[in-house]
């Protein structure tokens, strides 16, 4: 292991953690602009995060060592996640790191511990809401694969630090199959990260929720490291398409200027891409339980035509 | 061709034969008719007047009106303009007719707990809104009872424990849901049986904050009593005060002057108005679009600042009194209402159109929570919830009080039931109400806003159409003060339509369904 990629991943997992919250706060801005309200502040999800690891954990008589373990298994699954997704700077890959099959059963991991602690506690909601996400995870999965599938097909490789390192160098605007690829990859984006039409991340009410459900008995510090977790999830998928799409600024050499560079660009285009999630959300109401197959049935949609352009062209 | 007034009359003359009837039945001060029957007579008139389309909209109970029982049952029937009320005397026993009026359960169980009158073949004798906490043979509206804090109990033996509906079957599971629950409202149990996301059964169980309203208003003056028929359900104060005002009014026979009656329909319209934005908004938060949602909780804002500024309260608490009004709104303020009443209407208009365009909400909201037409009867649905379902309910058409026969609101009516109809039909309503602001702004008279005369005594029924239905309320002054003050509000009725409309629906549609219906605990639970 070289000395380049021992920095990359301290880099990447840094700035991963520090940026996630900002984009959290920056599509609840968005989204409190369209209605007409000021919102809360962009640095509001830093302050919930600190607040919440002062405060102590408290868990249910009912509950086994799945609670207490779920939220490290869950942030070090994702955090492993955010390594296969060069945020600022590529490297070259080592090892497996990259494999994309590798990134999407880490997230599954991180899921399958969530939907188990959602069960531990013995509250309904949380069965409720485990049971939901792995129904609709179940019916993504195969999507997923297919969308990943099709990138593979453009790029010719399973490696996402070599898709990434294809798109810096050319540095040219996406072709029109990745431009389709795009549209899958942020349906998958909205699912994966709960939000509207599939999950509302901001309801109260507990008989409509998923991702909110399974995490409803958790608190104190193991909360603010679900929350964490979901929002670096959020900014690795973010990231995923934003740099296979618009790779602009993204270095492949390690200087300190170029990386600062990077992180700029990085965060100007993610918080675009925020500013287009909350514009979406804002646009429809939540789509009813059993209807969700049809939004997931665009990517797949897309997906294939790309692996048929790919096999034909 | 009988007059609708008399067909109540027509329909007693049936089963009691001409001869006993000028004996039997006498006029109240409005307009209803009571009838004393006797114990053998009793089952079949109920069903003589459920054959004949009769709708019990209440049944309470009163001690002391005769001399020789010791519990009045009072079953108050509905049809179109006509109302009929059955009295029958009885001693701690009587028999049921949940088995006639379904609607009937709920009313025996209040009363059973209130005064311990045992209902024979009732196929409901669970406790309603004593909890198990409370102690054996506890009445609290016995005459007996005197008013003061009393000790519950401290556990409760699992036997006693409330024992909901069993459904059971492969895959289905249970699942409760409150009293406490994540956002800020009020309590209530719902016990759900779900197959997978399917709803099988659901179970609703209220009265978890009960407050001994008609308690507290007994030996009160009528004066002092307005102050909490205001407070039996929040957003319904003019309501539910104007109805019991009417009733002391009625009583007392005195007449309340026009520009009074102008200035109560501008409050009981902006009322509606207010609680009706605040269901429209809450249904869009419910189905996760607050983008449409943010609109009209701002103009139902605005409506509580007006409110504020016209009477000094955002509940509008405090204006309605005996005999009118307890102060009069000056020109400048009604000038500056017209001018309010306009852009609301602009602005609502506006936020609507974006609703209604958007097809995700359509899609959630049609065909969710359909409440079918044949269940408005037995179960005495009434309000928007009632309109949307093809009913032709409101009291302000059927039983026109006050100025409302001059100036008659829309008839609103929709036929699917579903939560799209009753999210459009209150649009239109508040629409409706602002025009009639509107109207009566522009042609009210100048006067007096009170007349004060002597309260009688006596006992009078009143209805009154609030924002969520009929409304009714029994008030008895004996002696210049309140001797029985009994207040059913829409939601009594109502809450029992939520256990047939979610069925089928799925659990993630149960909120939108609920706030649909927008029912109050507080109402319910007196």
């Amino acid at each position: 292991m070289n000395f380049d990629f021992v920095l990359y991943l301290v880099i990447n997992t840094l700035v991963v953690i520090a940026i996630s919250p900002l984009f959290v706060s920056l599509i609840k801005k968005v989204k409190a602009g369209t209605q007409g309200r000021q919102g809360p502040s962009v640095f509001q999800t830093y302050f919930t995060l600190i607040k919440l690891l002062k405060k102590e954990v408290i868990y249910s008589p009912n509950s086994s060592r799945i609670m207490r373990v779920t939220p490290l298994v869950t942030m070090a699954a994702i955090l492993v996640a955010a390594l296969f997704v060069p945020l600022v700077f590529v490297p070259e890959p080592i090892g497996g790191i990259g494999n994309i099959i590798l990134f999407l059963y880490l997230l599954a991991l991180a899921r399958f511990f969530m939907a188990l602690a959602g069960l531990d506690a013995g509250s309904s909601f949380g069965g409720m809401g485990s049971s939901r996400e792995m129904s609709i995870s179940a019916i993504i999965e195969p999507t997923t694969i297919i969308v990943f599938a099709a990138l593979a097909f453009v790029f010719k490789t399973l490696n996402i630090f070599d898709m990434f390192a294809l798109t810096a160098a050319t540095g040219s605007p996406a072709t029109p199959t990745l431009i389709l690829i795009g549209i899958s990859l942020f349906i998958i984006l909205i699912v994966e990260t709960s939000r509207i039409p599939v999950d509302n991340p901001e309801t109260h009410l507990e008989l409509t929720m998923i991702h909110e459900g399974m995490i409803l008995e958790q608190s104190g510090r193991n909360f603010a490291l679900m929350e964490l977790s979901a929002a670096v999830k959020m900014t690795v998928l973010m990231a995923l398409l934003i740099n296979l799409i618009v790779p602009l600024g993204l270095t492949t050499s390690l200087t300190f200027a170029g990386i600062l560079i990077a992180v700029i660009v990085f965060m100007v285009k993610g918080s675009i891409l925020a500013g287009i999630i909350g514009l979406f959300e804002s646009s429809m109401a939540k789509k009813r339980f059993f209807q969700l197959p049809s939004l997931f049935a665009m990517a797949f949609f897309f997906s294939t035509l790309v692996i048929i352009i790919e096999v034909f062209s | 061709m009988i007059a609708d007034k008399d067909i109540g009359i027509r329909a007693v003359q049936e089963f009691l034969g001409d001869d006993a009837l000028p004996d039997r039945i006498s006029s109240g001060s409005n307009n209803e008719h009571y009838v004393l029957l006797e114990e053998p007579e009793f089952e079949m008139a109920v069903s003589h007047l459920a054959a004949n389309k009769f709708v019990l909209i209440s049944l309470f109970c009163c001690e002391g009106f005769f001399k020789n029982a010791a519990h009045t049952l009072f079953y108050v029937f509905e049809r179109r303009t006509s109302i009929l009320v059955l009295v029958r005397g009885v001693n701690g026993r009587a028999t049921s007719i949940a088995s006639i009026y379904p609607s009937a359960s709920w009313f025996e169980r209040e009363c059973r707990d209130g005064f311990g009158v045992e209902f024979e073949g009732a196929f409901d004798t669970r406790r309603l809104f004593l909890h198990e906490t409370y102690p054996d043979g506890f009445h609290p509206l016995k005459k007996a009872f005197r008013n003061a804090p009393i000790v519950t109990k401290e556990t409760v033996d699992p036997v006693d424990e409330y024992p909901f509906r069993e459904v059971s079957g492969e895959g289905v599971y249970q699942v409760p849901v409150g009293p406490v629950h994540a956002g800020i409202i009020e309590p209530g149990h719902f016990r759900f049986s779900v197959i997978g996301e399917t709803i099988f059964n659901l179970e609703v169980r209220m009265f978890y904050k009960h407050r001994g309203i008609e308690k507290l208003a007994e030996g009160k003056s009528p004066r002092d009593c307005i102050r909490i028929a205001e407070a039996v359900s929040g957003d319904e104060s003019v309501a539910n005060a104007t109805a019991f005002c009417m009733a002391v009014e009625h009583i007392s026979q005195i007449q309340v002057p026009e520009r009074a009656w102008y200035l109560r329909t501008i409050l009981l319209e902006l009322e509606r108005i207010c609680s009706h934005l605040g269901d429209q908004a809450g249904m869009l938060v419910d189905v996760a679009f607050p983008l449409g949602a943010n609109q009209f909780s701002v103009l139902r804002e605005e409506c509580f600042r007006e409110s504020d500024r016209l009477t000094s309260s955002r509940f509008l608490r405090e204006m309605i009194c005996i005999g009118g009004l307890s102060r009069d709104v000056s020109r400048t303020q009604l000038d500056e209402l017209t001018s309010f009443v306009h852009q609301m209407r602009k602005r609502y208009k506006i936020g609507l159109k974006i609703v209604l365009s958007t097809a995700s909400v359509i899609d959630r909201f049609a065909p969710t929570g359909v409440i079918r037409h044949a269940l408005l009867r037995p179960l005495n649905i009434t309000g928007p919830a009632a309109r949307a379902s093809g009913g032709k309910v409101d009291v302000r058409l059927n039983h026109p009080y006050g100025i409302y026969d001059q100036f008659v609101p829309k008839p609103q009516r929709l036929r699917d039931g579903d939560v799209l109809s009753r999210f459009t039909i209150k649009a239109s309503e508040i629409i409706d109400s602002l025009d009639l602001i509107e109207r009566l702004i522009a042609t009210i008279p100048e006067g007096d806003v009170r007349s004060d005369a002597p309260i009688r005594d006596g006992y009078t029924l009143a209805l009154i159409e609030s924002a969520r239905g009929q409304n009714l309320c029994w008030v008895w002054i004996k002696d210049g003060a309140i001797e029985r003050y009994k207040v059913r509000t829409a939601s009594f009725g109502n809450w029992l339509a939520i256990e047939h409309a979610v069925q089928g629906n799925i659990v993630p549609d149960f909120p939108v369904i609920n706030k649909s219906l927008n029912l109050s605990y507080a109402g319910t639970d007196l």
